[in-house]
C-alpha cells in the first residue's frame, strides 16, 4: 500500500502495423527476459529467507514453550525435531531442497504442512482482497475519469479530496470506525453487519450461506476499498489529464463526437495504461491478503495466518507465508511489465 | 470497454442481491430453540490435543472437556473429588491410592484407572507428551492401574500430588495415536468425560461444545457451549456489546472502562489471581552457580534493592497506571484471593511507601550523590543507572516505566526503559540474564506450589545457559529448605505455614518486588445469561478461573423470551435487507444511466 503513485507516460500515436511481426517475436524475447529476471529474484528470496529467518531475535524452541518449564532433554528432542540441531550448511541445503519441492515445512503451532494452511486461507483471501481489489479499481477508475475529464470541477474537489482523506487514514482506525457504526450501531443508527469472520457460528446451509458470507464480507471489503481506491482514482485522473490535452483529443472533437464518446473511445483507452500496470502490481499483493483488515475483522485468511504466525512465533509458518507473498509480487510484477509490452507499442519499440 | 462494465455490474449485482438475502439466512438460523453460551477470546486454540495445548485458552477449553483426579471446590478451592472419588497416602508419603468413579465416557465406554494409568505413563514415556504438563509428572515413579483403582508411587514425597492439572485421556481412544507430536486430535465428537464434548472446531475462528449427557454430576443446563475467538480485543468488546458474545473475559482496565457503563452488560470486577511483579536482577547465575548476564552489580546488594522497594508508591501505580482495578502488593506472589494460601507483610518488616527512608538506606550504605544528583556505587566507579526492561506495544507497560522512573529519581536512580518483542524478552529475562530490573506477573493456581517453584536455585538455566523456567535467578538455601519440607508436609495447615515462610523469604531477600494484584475483569450479558456462579463462589472468577464450574452452573435465558431484548437476528437481518435492496437499487440506476448513455452514443 506504500507504493508511490506513478506519473503518466507521454503519449504517443501507436506504432504502424509494419511493425507487427518483428514485435512478435521481440514480445517473446522481452518475455524470457523478463522471466529470467524473476526466477533469479525468486532465487534470491528463497536464500535471502532462510537467512532473515534465522537472524531473528529469539530461540525459536524457547518459544515454542511460550514460557512454559521445559527440561534440557525436552529441548534437545524438540531442537532435534525441527533439524535446528544440525549445522547451519546443512540446514540450508535442506531449506533450499524442500523448497523447491513446495514442501514449505511444518507448522510449529498448528502441527500442519504449512502448503495446506496455506492453500486454506487462500480461497478467503481471494474472496476479500480480490472482490476489495476490483471494486476499488472499478471506483478508481471511475471516479478517476470523471474527475480528470472535469478537472476543477466540484466533482473533481470532492472525488479527490475524499479519496485522499480515506488514503491517509489508519485502515486499522477506520476499521474499529466502521465497526462501531455499521456492526454495534451508535444513536439511532442501528448495528446491522456481522464484523467477525467469514461466517455466522451457526452458518446455514445451501444459498443462505452465500448470503451468510457475503453479509460477512461488507465491512471488511468496505474497509479495504476505502483506503486503497485513490491510489486508482489519482493515477487515472492524471493520465487522463496527460491525454486531454492531446492533438488526437482536439482531433476528435472537431469531427463533432460527443464529449463523452471523445472521453470514452479516445482519451481513456489510452490513459488506461497506467492503471494496468498499477492493477497487476497489486494483484501480488491481493496474495498477502490484508493483513490489518483481516486481524480487524477476524477474517480467516492468509494475512490472518501471517499475523497469528508472528504472534506465535511461528518461524516456518512465517518464512511460508512470507515466501508466498514475496513470489507473488515477483510474478505479478514480472507479468505486468509482459503485459504493459503488449498492450502499449510504445515500449516495443522503445 | 461496454464488456467489462457489464461484468462489474453483473458482479456488483450478485454482491449485493447477496446482501439483501440475509433476512432469509438470519431466519433459518439452526441454533434456535437451543439453550447456548457465546464465550468471546481473544486467544485461539493452540491445539486440541491436551498433551501438547499451552495456551490459557486451550486449558480452560480442555476444562470443560475432561475429568481430572481432583478439581478445586468451588467453595473452598481445596482438592476436591473429580474421577478420583477417594484417595489416601501410605504413611511415608510415597504411595497414593486413587479410587476411579464408576462413570462413562462420552462415548459409553466406562472410565477406570487404566485410562488414568495410560496418560501419566505415555507422559514419562514420551518426551511429546511432556509439552504441556510435564513437571507434573516429574516426581512419578510408577503408576499401575488394578481395577478401578489407580496407584502412584512417588519419588520422593509431595503434598501438591492432589493438585495434578493433568486432564485424564480416554485410552481406548488415544492408544493408536503413534506420532502424538504431530497428532492435532481434531476428531469430533471428541471423547470427553468433563462437562462438555467437543463437536467442530475451525481453527482462528471458533470451537462449538456441546453437553455431554454422560457427564457424571449430571448434563450442564445448556445445551451448547461456544468459544469465539476474535483477532483483537476492541472488536471483542464490540461483539459483546452488539449481543454477538454473552461473556468475555480477561480484560485489561481500559477494555473494562469500556463496557462498565452499558445497561445490558454486568461488569465482572473482583479479586483476581494474578500478582505483578519486577523482577531485580540480583547477580543471576546457571544452575552451577557460574555468573550469567550484565546486570548492574549495585542491585546485588540487599539494601539497594530494599531502598528501591522503599521508593516505590504502589497505591500511586494501582490509581494511575491500572485506573485503581487492582490492589497494591503487600506481600509477595500469592494474591489475596487465595485467603488460605495469601502471606501479607505486618510490623518492622512490611515496606511502605517512604522515600526519605529509601534515601536514608542508599546514603548509610555508601551509595553517595554526585552533582548530577545520581548516585554511584561506594567505590565511586558506576552511577546507578539501571535499565527496566518491558514488552514492545503494551501501553499499560509504559506507563508504569514512567512512574517507576520518576520514583526512583527521587532516590537518585536513574531508570530507563528497553523494550523488547516477547521472545525476547522471554530470552533476556529467564535464561540470558541481560537485565536489571524486567516487569513479570504469574497467573497463580489455587496450590501455589508451582509460581513458588520459579525461584528454585535448579530452575536457573543448565551449565550450557539453556532450559530452565526461573522467574527471578534466586538461589536461596533458606527458600530451599522450605520447599523441601512443604513438599512432605501432608498437613495441610502446616504446609500453609511453610508456604507463607517462602513468600516472606522472598519479600524480605526482594529478588522480586510484587507491585500490585491486578484484579479480574470480565463481562457479560445480563439480557442473555440469568445466572453463574463463580469460582470460588464468593466473589470469585468467571472465565478469568480455568474452571469447569462457572460453565457447567450457568443458566442462561430462555432463548424464545429473551429473542425480544436480545437484539433478534430477523431484526438485524431484515434492516441488512432493507439497506441491500437500496443499494441494489441505487447501483441499478447508475449502470441503467450508463445503459442508456451508452445506447444514445451508439445511435448516432
Amino acid at each position: 500500500m506504500t507504493t508511490p503513485l506513478e506519473s503518466a507516460e507521454p503519449a504517443v500515436q501507436a506504432a504502424g502495423p509494419a511493425e507487427e511481426r518483428s514485435a512478435g517475436r521481440g514480445t517473446l524475447r522481452y518475455a524470457a527476459a523478463k522471466a529470467g529476471g524473476a526466477l533469479f529474484s525468486i532465487a534470491m528470496v528463497i536464500v535471502g529467507t532462510f537467512f532473515v529467518f534465522r537472524l531473528l531475535p529469539g530461540d525459536p524452541v524457547r518459544n515454542l514453550a511460550q514460557g512454559r518449564n521445559m527440561t534440557p532433554a525436552q529441548l534437545d528432542l524438540e531442537r532435534h525435531r525441527l533439524g535446528l540441531d544440525k549445522p547451519l550448511v546443512d540446514q540450508f541445503f535442506d531449506f533450499v531442497g524442500k523448497t523447491l519441492r513446495l514442501d514449505l515445512g511444518t507448522s510449529y503451532e498448528y502441527k500442519r504442512p504449512v502448503l495446506d494452511l496455506i492453500g486454506e486461507r487462500f480461497g478467503p483471501t481471494l474472496l476479500l482482497a480480490g472482490t476489495g481489489l476490483v471494486i476499488a479499481v472499478s471506483l478508481g477508475i471511475w471516479q478517476g475519469t470523471r474527475a480528470g475529464w472535469q478537472r476543477g470541477s466540484g466533482f473533481d474537489r470532492f472525488s479527490t479530496g475524499t479519496s485522499l482523506v480515506l488514503w491517509s487514514v489508519p485502515t486499522f482506525w477506520l476499521g474499529l470506525l466502521l465497526m462501531m457504526v455499521f456492526g454495534v450501531g451508535i444513536g439511532p443508527i442501528p448495528g446491522l453487519l456481522p464484523f467477525r469472520g467469514i461466517e455466522s457460528v451457526d452458518a446455514p446451509d445451501g444459498f443462505a450461506y452465500v448470503l451468510d458470507v457475503a453479509a460477512h464480507m461488507v465491512l471488511p471489503c468496505l474497509t479495504l476499498v476505502a483506503v486503497v481506491y485513490a491510489q486508482y482514482l489519482l493515477v487515472m485522473r492524471s493520465s487522463l489529464l496527460e491525454e486531454v490535452g492531446q492533438d488526437y483529443v482536439t482531433v476528435a472533437r472537431a469531427k463533432g463526437l460527443r464529449d463523452d464518446e471523445v472521453r470514452r473511445r479516445h482519451a481513456v483507452p489510452n490513459a488506461l495504461l497506467p492503471t494496468v500496470t498499477l492493477v497487476f502490481m497489486r494483484i501480488g499483493f491481493v496474495v498477502g491478503g490484508a493483513v490489518t483488515v483481516e486481524t480487524i475483522y477476524t477474517w480467516p485468511g492468509l494475512g490472518q495466518l501471517f499475523y497469528e504466525a508472528v504472534r506465535v512465533p511461528d518461524f516456518t509458518l512465517m518464512q511460508g507465508t512470507f515466501m508466498l507473498i514475496t513470489v507473488a509480487v515477483i510474478i505479478m510484477n514480472t507479468l505486468a511489465d509482459v503485459v504493459y509490452h503488449l498492450l502499449d507499442p510504445r515500449v516495443r519499440s522503445a | 470497454m461496454r464488456k467489462w462494465l457489464a461484468r462489474l455490474a453483473a458482479l456488483g449485482v450478485a454482491v449485493l442481491v447477496a446482501g439483501q438475502g440475509t433476512t432469509a439466512a438470519l431466519a433459518q438460523d439452526p441454533s434456535a430453540g437451543k439453550k447456548v453460551l457465546k464465550v468471546g477470546a481473544t486467544q485461539s486454540m493452540d491445539s486440541m490435543n491436551p498433551f501438547l495445548a499451552v495456551r490459557l485458552v486451550s486449558t480452560s477449553i480442555h476444562r470443560w472437556m475432561y475429568g481430572y483426579l481432583t478439581v478445586p471446590d468451588p467453595k473452598t478451592l481445596q482438592p476436591s473429588p473429580d474421577l478420583a472419588e477417594s484417595w489416601s497416602a501410605s504413611p511415608d508419603g510415597l504411595t497414593w491410592t486413587f479410587k476411579i468413579r464408576q462413570a462413562k465416557w462420552s462415548d459409553g465406554q466406562p472410565i477406570t484407572a487404566e485410562d488414568a494409568a495410560w496418560t501419566f505413563n505415555k507422559m514419562m514415556t514420551d518426551e511429546a507428551a511432556k509439552t504441556a504438563n510435564g513437571p507434573a509428572v516429574e516426581n512419578f515413579q510408577s503408576v499401575t492401574a488394578n481395577g478401578q483403582d489407580l496407584v502412584i508411587k512417588l519419588k520422593s514425597p509431595q503434598a501438591s500430588i492432589l493438585e495434578n492439572p493433568t486432564p485424564i485421556m480416554p485410552k481406548h481412544v488415544w492408544e493408536s495415536v503413534t506420532d502424538l507430536a504431530n497428532y492435532d486430535a481434531e476428531k469430533y465428537p471428541s471423547v470427553s468425560s468433563g462437562p462438555y464434548v467437543a463437536v467442530e472446531h475451525k481453527k482462528d475462528q471458533y470451537v462449538k461444545l456441546q453437553a455431554n449427557p454422560n457427564y457424571w454430576r449430571g448434563k450442564p443446563k445448556i445445551d451448547e457451549l461456544q468459544v469465539i475467538f476474535y483477532d483483537n480485543p476492541q472488536a471483542a468488546i464490540a461483539g459483546l456489546k452488539k449481543g454477538d458474545i454473552d461473556l468475555i473475559g480477561r480484560l485489561n482496565p481500559p477494555e473494562f472502562e469500556a463496557i462498565q457503563n452499558d445497561p445490558n452488560i454486568v461488569a465482572w470486577n473482583t479479586q483476581g489471581r494474578r500478582a505483578a511483579y519486577l523482577q531485580i536482577n540480583h547477580g543471576a547465575t546457571t544452575s552451577d552457580g557460574k555468573p550469567v548476564g550484565d546486570g548492574h552489580p549495585a542491585l546485588k546488594d540487599l539494601k539497594v534493592r530494599q531502598a528501591l522497594h522503599y521508593a516505590i508508591d504502589k497505591q500511586k501505580l494501582v490509581d494511575e497506571v491500572q485506573n485503581g482495578l487492582a490492589k497494591p502488593a503487600d506481600g509477595s506472589i500469592v494474591p489475596p484471593m487465595y485467603k488460605d494460601w495469601f502471606w501479607e507483610a505486618t510490623g518492622e518488616e512490611k515496606v511502605t511507601y517512604d522515600p526519605a527512608k529509601a534515601n536514608q538506606i542508599l546514603d548509610d550504605a555508601g551509595y553517595k550523590k554526585g552533582p548530577d544528583g545520581v548516585r554511584t556505587m561506594p567505590d565511586g566507579k558506576r552511577k546507578l543507572e539501571f535499565r527496566f526492561s518491558i514488552h514492545t506495544d503494551t501501553p499499560i507497560e509504559d506507563k508504569l516505566a514512567e512512574y517507576l522512573t520518576g520514583f526512583f529519581k527521587a532516590i537518585g536512580i536513574t531508570l530507563t526503559t528497553k523494550k523488547l518483542d516477547s521472545s525476547k524478552f522471554t530470552e533476556e529475562t529467564g535464561t540470558t540474564a541481560l537485565f536489571d530490573i524486567a516487569i513479570s506477573g504469574w497467573s497463580v493456581n489455587p496450590d501455589p506450589e508451582e509460581v513458588l517453584a520459579t525461584h528454585l536455585c535448579s530452575r536457573r538455566p543448565d551449565p550450557n545457559g539453556q532450559g530452565g523456567g526461573t522467574e527471578s535467578f534466586f538461589c536461596d538455601d533458606t527458600f530451599e529448605k522450605l520447599y523441601q519440607e512443604q513438599l512432605k508436609e501432608l498437613d495441610r495447615p502446616k504446609r500453609i505455614e511453610l508456604v507463607k515462610q517462602m513468600q516472606e523469604r522472598l519479600y524480605t531477600q526482594a529478588p522480586i518486588i510484587a507491585i500490585y494484584y491486578n484484579n479480574d475483569l470480565e463481562g457479560y450479558r445480563k439480557d442473555r445469561i440469568a445466572s453463574i456462579t463463580p469460582i470460588p463462589e464468593d466473589k470469585g472468577l468467571l472465565y478469568g478461573g480455568s474452571g469447569y464450574w462457572p460453565f457447567y452452573t450457568v443458566v442462561v435465558k430462555d432463548p424464545a423470551a429473551a429473542g425480544a431484548s436480545g437484539g433478534g437476528g430477523s431484526n438485524t437481518g431484515l434492516i441488512a435487507g432493507i439497506v441491500g435492496a437500496v443499494v441494489v437499487l441505487g447501483l441499478g440506476a447508475f449502470f441503467l444511466t450508463r445503459r442508456r448513455k451508452s445506447t444514445a452514443d451508439e445511435r448516432e
